[in-house]
């Protein structure tokens, strides 16, 4: 006889239906990644597992008028060797694509990495910055919520006991999207410091993952960019402005003093790379083999030029 | 529960409670080559083949492999070329990481017949030896690429 109940409904509807009888009381379960551990290690004895494996739905990447709609029970691995995400948004594919190892990307869901909600993960800052919204579906129907309203604080989000996160749609990314992993112990590791910027509309967002309990993301710091060209003077300007600014916590990837120096740093990198891809000059690196250092506007640039987009 | 999956090319029923891991019941199973470690994704000691791709057993919740195909090197042909380029190149020393390895090459070697050096440490990144066998583990995947080439690869 089995203390653990296990349920797994075969649709979407009847999914919805058992998370609306059974609330808080079936946890719910998508790659187990994360329930695993917890498991594991004793923090968690579940009575009733529900789980999303056989909900066909949920499994989908399609583009919908130009969005991209990755269902909740997509795996890591799926998006970042997708076609359609690689062509068009390469940023999130490599997002996806740079967590952990082969193993766990086959294992971990884009539904099970939002709702989870741990603040050293990579997908959601890059989610954040691209503009997605989640699908939350429940029994009056569904609502969309942007990351920075899903996620409420360390393994918080806003989905309620009788909802399922099903969806993620994120609008397309023009001109261009960055995702930038910073690491300090070794290159399997949740990040230490992770930057994404996207520019959209002519608006560009940055959004800082791991060094706080939610992603973070300073919209009137990011507004500075529409008063002169993404340069390097610009690009150093906004990461001086994160960097002091965020509040850092302190573990074992990096003390906040550190995350705070590496923020400048990797902020200010993200742009130089996100400049270069709207055709600016300014990407530090090499130029046939020397490296380029120059003033621009009266600030020391290091930097190489790239072809326009 | 019972969990009807195909288990190193035969049909099987196994039997599990449905918080068990895969790694736990695969062992009861008496296949000893998936091994308990880290416990926490980390090490890939516990690698299986889910559909060809690798997951850690002991993570993955055995209810969840039902009706897929599931691969550890018990499963595998005394003839394949990835164990024997092991034995070869003499890429072990206690050999507890080996099994996990080996999976995890083979999956890389289906994805990629023909790996550089840095896309095998990018596929095997989540595999830890102990003891520090990596340089002779990269030889063994080049050379098992070679063989399954018919020796006709970049090196
Ligand atoms: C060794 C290791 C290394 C890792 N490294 C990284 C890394 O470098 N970067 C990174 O970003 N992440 C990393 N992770 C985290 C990993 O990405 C998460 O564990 C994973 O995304 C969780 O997804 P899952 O499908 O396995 O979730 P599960 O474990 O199944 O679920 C996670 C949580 O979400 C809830 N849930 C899941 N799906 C839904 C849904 N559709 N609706 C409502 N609630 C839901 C569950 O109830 C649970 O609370 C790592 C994990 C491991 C094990
Ligand atoms: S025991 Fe599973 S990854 Fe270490
Ligand atoms: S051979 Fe001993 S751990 Fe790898």
């Amino acid at each position: 006889m089995s203390a653990v109940q296990w349920l797994e409904p075969r649709s979407l509807a009847e999914a919805g239906e058992v998370r609306a009888q059974r609330g808080a009381e079936a946890t719910v379960l998508a790659g187990g990644s994360f329930l695993g551990i917890l498991m594991n290690q004793g923090f968690l004895s579940p009575t009733c597992l529900l789980s999303l494996r056989a909900v066909g739905e949920l499994r989908g990447i399609t583009v919908r008028d130009g969005e991209l709609c990755l269902g909740a029970m997509v795996t890591h691995r799926q998006v970042e060797r997708d076609e359609t995400v690689r062509r068009d948004w390469p940023a999130l594919a490599r997002a996806f694509g740079i967590v952990a190892s082969p193993r766990v990307r086959n294992q971990a869901t884009v539904g099970g990495v939002l709702a989870d909600a741990d603040y050293a993960s990579d997908p959601p800052a890059m989610l954040g910055a691209l503009g997605a919204r989640a699908v939350l579906r429940g029994p009056t129907g569904e609502r969309e919520v942007a990351i920075d309203e899903l996620i409420l604080g360390f393994y918080q989000t806003c989905i309620a006991d009788d909802e399922l996160l099903t969806e993620v749609r994120v609008p397309p990314a023009e001109p261009g999207a960055v995702y930038r992993k910073f690491r300090s112990r070794s290159s399997e590791d949740r990040p230490c410091v992770a930057v994404a910027a996207a520019r959209s509309g002519g608006a560009l967002r940055v959004v800082v993952g791991a060094c706080a309990e939610m992603p973070q993301h300073y919209p009137d710091i990011c507004a500075l960019a529409a008063e002169g060209p993404l340069d390097g003077a610009m690009a150093r300007e906004i990461a001086r402005r994160y960097a002091e600014r965020l509040q850092p916590l302190t573990d074992a990837r990096g003390s906040a003093g550190y995350r705070r120096r590496i923020v400048a740093v990797e902020v200010r990198r993200a742009l130089e790379e996100l400049g270069g891809v709207g055709g600016e000059t300014l990407v530090r690196g090499r130029q046939g083999g020397t490296l380029v250092r120059g003033r621009r506007g009266g600030t020391l640039v290091r930097g190489r030029r790239r072809a326009g987009p | 529960m019972n969990v009807a999956l195909e288990l190193n090319g035969r049909s099987v029923g196994l039997e599990c409670e449905p918080d068990e891991m895969l790694l736990a019941v695969l062992r009861r199973e008496g296949l000893r080559s998936v091994r308990a470690t880290c416990g926490i994704g980390v090490c890939g000691a516990c690698t299986v083949l889910v559909d060809g791709e690798p997951v850690s057993g002991c993570l993955m919740l055995a209810a969840l492999s039902a009706g897929r195909r599931v691969t550890t090197v018990e499963g595998l042909s005394s003839a394949d070329p990835v164990p024997r380029a092991f034995v070869e190149a003499h890429a072990y020393q206690c050999g507890w990481c080996t099994p996990g390895f080996i999976l995890t090459a083979k999956a890389l070697l289906a994805d990629n017949p023909d790996p550089s050096e840095a896309e095998i440490g990018e596929a095997l990144g989540g595999n830890l030896c102990r003891c520090g066998s990596y340089v002779e583990i990269v030889a063994a995947i080049r050379r098992a690429a070679a063989e399954l080439a018919g020796g006709a690869l970049r090196q």
